[in-house]
């Protein structure tokens, strides 16, 4: 017996990678439902300033409306205190805005990203009820886990279970990063089927702010 | 409208030039408390910003520690009072809650302006009407704060907020009965690249010039925001009066 559910799973898988002096965040523009296609072009990423990023995979009609409410309350918050939110600040509030919904969770699986005070890269991985912490590198997604040991493997993760704790700072140049998301993507196209038709890559840098560049993925 | 008057008495002359002249006329007896609260001094250099103020005993038996004229908001926001202490400490009170809020949500320090903008928002909540929101006072708060901070991006604050729910951001100011005196003191010898240490002494010094009583390490408060709040023990301020007679 198939029961009505609100939720639905859209597909799509988003990286994010913090660097000394740059971030970069990526994510695929397929959306599904099932077995089809519903377009080829829809972005996963909202822009909140050009020093924060949010990157949300899972459930398109929930990701819509947090991205929604994110804005309004940056948005309020720039009008209020006269200055933009920093990536820190947000990545609190979005773990907030999450567990204020607990018992009915927006189903999205979010990357908070971009540059902090410091001009250092800095990435927030959450799970569906706001849990998150901030690491160096993080993915989500219908293929974070063909995407996850590409990514431990690139960027040389330390083993969390190794005492003294090592924290995970990104140590590629930004080149490297980004050939690396790159070729990330393409592999998880292989299989996921989720994740296809382009990859659009946001570039977070103090001197150039936000770049966008786009890369064509297989469109089966 | 309302011609903002520059003067040492500006509390006063800005309500009788404002629409909101009924604040004086419906409650004179909180801007008779104003004008008769302890003087209280705030300086802002690059450094850090430094708040004295005199603590009047009145009577040998009263125990200097319990008169709490100087008080911490967060680690980085410390306020100044004059006037009504309960209205002062019922300010205080709602500031704190504001920060501790501001870093649950957003993990950073409170801004200073934002801060005091929310304090000033209580300020015009009063008046007879008996469906307004619960809580809702009969008599404006009868106090003045300085405010001193440090913000992460923009340094050292000072702000000075009064009943109307005015505030101004300041280099340096008096408030108290002494203010006329103290703040054309402040305003001869006050420089914008001064130091911390020069700033320190001038504020203290002033408030020697000003108070009634011969100035003691018991009955004065300092505290600094550089960039964490500290109100200094007893030795510290003993050690600045010293110099301050050498």
């Amino acid at each position: 017996m198939s029961r009505w559910s609100p939720y639905d799973l859209n597909g799509g898988t988003c990286i994010a990678i913090g660097g000394e002096g740059y971030c970069i965040v990526a994510a695929s523009t397929r959306l599904s439902t099932g077995f089809s296609i519903l377009t080829a072009d829809k972005s996963m990423i909202l822009e909140v300033n050009d020093k924060c990023l949010i990157a949300s995979a899972g459930f398109d009609g929930d990701r819509s409306q947090l991205h929604k409410v994110l804005t309004f309350r940056s948005e309020n918050y720039e009008h209020f205190h006269k200055k933009p939110m920093s990536c820190p600040a947000m990545a609190q509030m979005l773990g907030n805005t999450l567990y204020y919904k607990r018992f009915f969770p927006y189903y999205t699986f979010n990357l908070c990203a971009g540059l902090d005070d410091q001009g250092r890269g800095c990435v927030y991985t959450y799970d569906a009820i706001g849990s998150h912490e901030r690491v160096g590198y993080s993915c989500q997604g219908s293929g974070k886990d063909l995407v996850q040991p590409v990514l431990d493997n690139q960027l040389k993760a330390p083993s969390i279970l190794e005492l003294p704790p090592k924290v995970a700072v990104t140590s590629l140049s930004q080149a490297e990063a980004i050939e690396t998301v790159k070729i990330a993507f393409s592999a998880a196209s292989e299989r996921d089927i989720y994740t296809g038709d382009a990859v659009e890559i946001f570039i977070l840098t103090p001197e150039h702010g936000v770049q966008k560049e786009i890369l064509p993925l297989r469109r089966d | 409208m309302g011609i903002p008057i520059e003067d040492e008495t500006d509390s006063l002359s800005f309500f009788f030039c404002f629409p909101t002249a009924c604040l004086v006329g419906c409650s004179p007896a909180v801007f008779r408390a104003l004008q008769l609260g302890t003087t209280a001094i705030g300086i802002r250099t690059s450094e850090g910003v430094v708040l004295a103020v005199e603590k009047r005993l009145t009577s040998t038996l009263l125990i200097p520690s319990s008169v709490e004229k100087i008080m911490e908001i967060d680690d980085h926001l410390g306020c100044a009072t004059s006037g009504l202490t309960s209205d002062a400490r019922t300010l205080v009170e709602h500031a704190r809650v504001e920060c501790q809020n501001h870093r649950f949500t957003y993990n950073e320090a409170f801004p200073v302006e934002s801060c005091t903008q929310s304090i000033c928002d209580l300020s015009l909540k009063f008046g007879e009407d008996g469906d307004e929101d619960a809580g809702g006072m009969s008599r404006p708060f009868g106090v003045a704060l300085l405010m001193a901070g440090w913000d992460t991006v923009e340094g050292p604050r000072l702000y000075h907020t009064d009943p109307s729910g005015t505030y101004i951001k300041c280099e340096a100011k008096a408030i108290g009965s002494a203010a006329e005196v103290a703040q054309s003191t402040l305003k001869e010898k006050y420089k914008p690249d001064m130091t911390f240490k020069e700033a320190e002494k001038l504020a203290v010094e002033t408030l020697k010039q000003v108070m009634e009583e011969k100035i003691t390490s018991t009955n004065v408060d300092i505290a600094s925001v550089k960039p964490t709040f500290r109100l200094y023990p007893v030795e510290e301020v003993e050690e600045i009066i010293k110099e301050l007679t050498s």
